[in-house]
């Protein structure tokens, strides 16, 4: 069990200060357990800061957020969080980025070698355990990083637009697997990005947002089956979803 | 790989051609007739001052003294810049407790403490160590305070919601994280501690090279004072070096490594 409950959640930064800036307003939302949410909405709309919320970087200025019940206060690795901004550590290997979390609860020397083997060949990074992050691109540093949060075992993933500055044909790639590595997992997803298509593609339910101050605005259930194939992003029900979906954000 | 050798061979080579030629103009003025050899000693004086002080034991006992100074004062400095450094850079409460005191003694020159180090410790080897350690600390406790703030919060975020506590954040994140900063302190406390270590010779010191060029000074031996210059700059040269190959060792994973 894993699910997440937003409550009334408001964020105010400065707040009381002259330049107190409301960029959440009365959030109510549910993500289910094992389900895979998307959220949707115009830059500044305040995505990143709600998921940094849920991982419990910083408390909501008003309401609340409960995991299980149980309310969220400070980070925890049931929560893990895929970052928009590079997050791989440039001093570590690949294999020792994998390897992050299970090193900080005193995993073994053995235990950490497995998890490596299995996450560098899972994100497909097979060959690449002793190179140095600088070494790698872009796309392959997103993988070392979605790796480390997969094999930290979180319940619940947060994550923040990930594949945001990859090339398309990466990006396909990346979302097929992210998927198949989600229906072996079940864990509770919730998705950030800005691409219509990536988010139907993907999810169960999409959360649009309107933005000052970011509202929820709409609710999209996605109920085209799984699993998802890429033939799928060309069927009507796909494009219809995609084209009333672009209309709300254009307002 | 050919290319490669190319540049450094031409690099080495333009090097030592530059210093030959300011070796050559030196021979040229040095060997007019209206030099003053005890204002501008020709080089094989200097050399031969080199051999003399050598073979009389001198120029080596200089040297010991001098580097065991450097190397006790460089390593009580940085060691105690490293720690209170870190603790400082990255614990508010150390920050505000004890940031102002660091803040106050910066901007004064390490050397301004000779005096009262000497009234309470004397003319003592400790007093020396002190004030190199002292001069060491001072400039690499800056760097390390900035390599620690200047950790990326997206590293501190990522660890933190992978579960790490503060101080495994600390130690696994912020520390490594600062290392570029730090070791460009250790380097900056190298040329502070040579710096130091002559002053506090100069002033105050029974032995070593700043004794050595004093020495040279007050009984007007000119090709010895030149060559302890040249020495101590030999000397600082290849520890700088020495410093920035283990800096490069350290540094494989950086994307700006020099
Ligand atoms: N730490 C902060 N302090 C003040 N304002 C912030 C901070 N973080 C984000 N903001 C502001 O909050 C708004 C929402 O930011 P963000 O959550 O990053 O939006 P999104 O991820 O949807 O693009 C923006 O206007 C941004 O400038
Ligand atoms: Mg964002």
């Amino acid at each position: 069990m894993s699910e997440i409950v937003v409550d009334k959640l408001t964020h105010t930064f400065g707040k009381g200060g002259l330049e107190a800036l409301t960029v959440l307003e009365n959030i109510d939302l549910k993500f289910e357990d094992g389900s895979f949410t998307s959220i949707v909405g115009t830059s500044g709309c305040g995505k990143s800061t709600l998921l940094k919320m849920m991982a419990g970087l910083f408390d909501p200025s008003d309401g609340q957020m409960t995991l299980d019940g149980e309310l969220i206060k400070g980070t925890d690795r049931r929560r893990g969080m895929v970052f928009q901004q590079d997050a791989v550590f440039p001093w570590m290997t690949v294999a020792k980025n994998i390897s992050y979390g299970p090193r900080l609860r005193g995993a073994s020397v053995t235990e950490q070698r497995e998890v490596e083997a299995k996450w560098t060949e899972m994100v497909g990074l097979k060959g690449f355990e002793d190179r140095w992050p600088r070494e790698l691109s872009g796309g392959m540093r997103k993988r070392v990083d979605i790796g480390r949060v997969y094999a930290n075992d979180p319940d619940v993933l947060l994550m923040d637009e990930p594949f945001g500055a990859l090339d398309a044909q990466t990006k396909e790639r990346m979302q097929s697997d992210l998927l198949e590595a989600w229906r072996q997992s079940k864990k509770t997803v919730i998705f950030v990005t800005h691409d219509l298509e990536e988010a139907i593609y993907l999810s169960d339910k999409i959360i649009v947002m309107s933005a000052r101050p970011g509202r929820v605005h709409h609710i999209e259930e996605v109920t085209l089956p799984r699993p998802r194939t890429d033939e799928m992003r060309l069927t009507d029900e796909f494009i219809q979803i995609k084209r009333r979906l672009w209309a709300m954000l254009e307002h | 790989m050919d290319g490669l050798k190319k540049i450094l061979s031409g690099r080495f080579v333009l090097g030592a051609l530059s210093i030959g030629l300011v070796l050559l103009i030196y021979t040229i003025i040095t060997s007019r007739p209206d030099n003053n050899p005890a204002l501008l000693p020709p080089i094989p004086d200097i050399v031969a001052s080199f051999f003399t002080n050598l073979a009389a034991g001198t120029l080596l006992d200089a040297l010991w003294a001098s580097l065991y100074r450097i190397f006790l004062g460089f390593f009580i400095g940085t060691t105690l810049a490293v720690i209170i450094g870190c603790l400082v850079g990255w614990y508010k409460t150390i920050e505000y407790l004890v940031d102002p005191i660091i803040e106050a003694i910066r901007p004064i020159p390490p050397l301004a403490y000779i005096p009262i180090i000497i009234i309470w410790f004397g003319i003592e080897e400790f007093s020396r160590v002190l004030l190199i350690s002292i001069a060491c600390f001072m400039v690499c406790v800056v760097n390390v305070i900035a390599g620690m703030k200047n950790v990326p919060q997206v590293y501190v975020d990522a660890a933190s919601t992978m579960g790490a506590s503060r101080f495994q954040v600390f130690r696994t994140v912020a520390v490594p994280a600062a290392t570029p900063f730090i070791i460009t302190g250790y380097r900056i406390a190298l040329a502070a501690a040579w710096t130091t270590l002559v002053a506090a010779e100069l002033i105050a010191a029974p032995s070593g090279l700043g004794y050595m060029l004093q020495e040279g000074r007050r009984y007007f031996l000119t090709d010895q004072v030149m060559m302890i210059i040249v020495i101590i700059g030999a000397c600082a040269f290849i520890m700088d070096r020495t410093f920035r190959s283990i800096q490069k060792r350290l540094m494989i994973w950086s994307e700006t490594r020099e």
